[in-house]
């Protein structure tokens, strides 16, 4: 059995802080899965995500990804690892071109000093044309609206064609006709590509049918982890999985 | 008024102003667009206090303003970096001491006080520039380019956004301060040209001038240096015909491109 993601009672503690944000977290995710983080506002998915690539760093515990400890910078590890972030702060003079931000998302994976190659341009622009934004590809990216942006910001992940990817809220700025045809162009990749999806997501009802499992997470802990059925059951739902501690 | 000058003379004034010009407003793309202006001005003002330093220790000038400028983006580097520290406030003390630190430098050298070495680390000048001044610029110049060619993907994606460099697996940290470092290099390099007062608004005024007609930061990489160089030509035909200081004559050339680049920009029309 091939494992994407391992967690050994993490630990993450943000800088200055006293208390761990993340506490004690163990966590393992299969190559292929397709699971929904949900929570509470504060509950700690956004700092589980980047403990997971390395962004933060774990003060306590192992976390693994693609069989490799996560060490130092963790660097190598995002060359396979897409990211859509929940917040990115774009100024509207932002100096740079939608067609640019979705291709640098392969940059990393490139490599020092390797140069960009037709087939780098070739993947970024399927990419674009994939996430309906190709007629916006020579805009600014400071100008976009938010949904806009935020699927510029999904077709940079998916451009780096990555194993894992980890995306905060992908749809919060999204309408609902968007949702669904963004949500089964992710599964077309869950299920042509065998890619690794972890979404933390706020909207129940916009989960990708193709997720398979549910995670739950409040306050730094993970409170429930099963399948989606067992999990979105509406009482327990209602009850905030308050005590659940799986 | 141009015929007192032999050609030696101006010819390395004309060719110290286009690497001057070049190098000075490429790294001054990354400063402004990573909001590291109050560090470049930090550092200008440190190379001519080190450069003051120098010639009260009647030393070479560019050897102390090359250690105190580069001392001055390692220290604060990481403090800009981190944003723990308003780093505002220790600038603004850089800065301080820098202008003080210089001008007791100066004072305390009598005999060379107001002198022509003196004026001309404070002022700039296209006089004087000697055949190893020519070489450093240009290899500091070379550098700087290579750098930009060697490491576009890197630099490009730092400049987009640190974080989601960092994010597409981009060691964001040694680019940081290479940029830094290579700026520091320049200032201290530009000091002979510009001087130690006015080297700054050779950095930011180029760029910010393009910044008005452009949303490509390539572009924007590719012609700052083109401002660059254009700014210190004029500025310098300036200074020798009206006989005005170098830096002053290079800076207010640079000021009317930006001025009138805000006038006529795009960006600012509606429609
Ligand atoms: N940079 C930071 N420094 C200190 N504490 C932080 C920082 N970022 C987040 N926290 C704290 O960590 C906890 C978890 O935050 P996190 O962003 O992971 O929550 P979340 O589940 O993603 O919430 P949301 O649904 O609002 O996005 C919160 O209590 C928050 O206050
Ligand atoms: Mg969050």
């Amino acid at each position: 059995m091939d494992k994407a993601v391992e967690l050994n009672s993490v630990d993450t503690t943000y800088e200055g802080e006293k208390i761990p944000c993340l506490k004690g977290i163990s966590l393992q995710i299969k190559k292929g899965e397709f699971i929904a983080v949900i929570g509470p506002n504060g509950a700690g998915k956004t700092t589980l995500l980047e403990t997971i690539n390395g962004l933060l760093e774990s003060n306590k515990g192992e976390v693994k990804v693609l069989g490799k400890a996560l060490r130092g910078d963790g660097n190598d590890i995002r060359k396979y690892v897409g990211y859509v972030p929940q917040d990115y702060s774009i100024d509207e003079l932002t100096p740079f071109l939608v067609s640019d931000v979705v291709l640098m998302g392969r940059y990393g994976k490139i490599g020092l000093l390797k140069p960009i190659t037709k087939k780098d341009r070739e993947v970024a622009k399927n990419m674009m044309e994939y996430m309906g934004i190709d007629g916006i590809s020579k805009r600014p990216i400071g100008k976009l609206s938010g949904g806009q942006a935020q699927k510029v910001m999904i077709a940079r992940a998916l451009a780096k064609e990555p194993e894992i990817i980890l995306m905060d809220e992908p749809f919060s700025n999204l309408d609902f006709e968007a949702r669904r045809e963004v949500s089964d162009k992710l599964i077309h990749f869950h299920k042509n590509r065998g890619m690794t999806f972890v979404i933390v997501i706020h909207d129940i009802a916009s989960i990708p049918k193709a997720c398979n499992r549910v995670i739950v997470m409040d306050n730094g802990r993970i409170v429930a982890d099963g399948n989606k059925e067992d999990i979105l059951k509406p009482e327990l739902l209602e009850m905030g999985y308050k005590g659940i501690v799986c | 008024m141009l015929e007192i000058f032999s050609t030696k003379i101006i010819l390395f004034a004309i060719i110290g102003a286009i690497l001057t010009g070049y190098t000075c407003s490429l790294m001054g793309t990354f400063v402004v667009r990573m909001n590291l202006s109050s560090l470049g001005f930090a550092m200008s003002h440190a190379a001519f206090a080190g450069a003051a330093l120098g010639i009260f220790l009647r030393k070479d000038p560019l050897i102390f303003a090359l250690l105190f400028s580069t001392f001055v983006s390692l220290a604060l580097g990481p403090l800009a970096d981190k944003a723990k520290l308003k780093t505002d406030v220790v600038i603004g003390v850089i800065f301080s001491l820098s202008m003080a630190l210089g001008l007791l430098f100066l004072n305390l050298s009598p005999d060379t006080a107001m002198s022509s070495t003196a004026l001309r680390i404070l002022w700039g000048s296209v006089l004087g520039m000697t055949t190893a001044d020519i070489i450093y610029l240009l290899i500091i110049t070379v550098i700087a380019i290579l750098f930009v060619i060697m490491f576009f993907k890197e630099i490009n994606s730092i400049l987009f956004d640190r974080k989601l460099a960092r994010a597409s697996g981009i060691n964001d940290k040694p680019f940081y301060y290479l940029i830094l470092f290579l700026t520091s290099l320049t200032v201290a390099f530009s000091l002979k040209l510009v001087g130690g007062l006015l080297v700054f608004a050779l950095m930011i005024n180029p760029t910010s001038s393009v910044y008005q007609f452009s949303y490509d930061m390539k572009k924007i990489i590719l012609f700052s240096p083109i401002v660059g160089v254009i700014s210190c030509l004029l500025g310098m035909l300036m200074s020798f015909s009206l006989d005005l200081p170098t830096g002053s004559s290079i800076a207010i050339v640079c000021s009317i491109i930006f001025g009138i680049s805000v006038l006529i920009s795009p960006k600012r029309r509606k429609g």
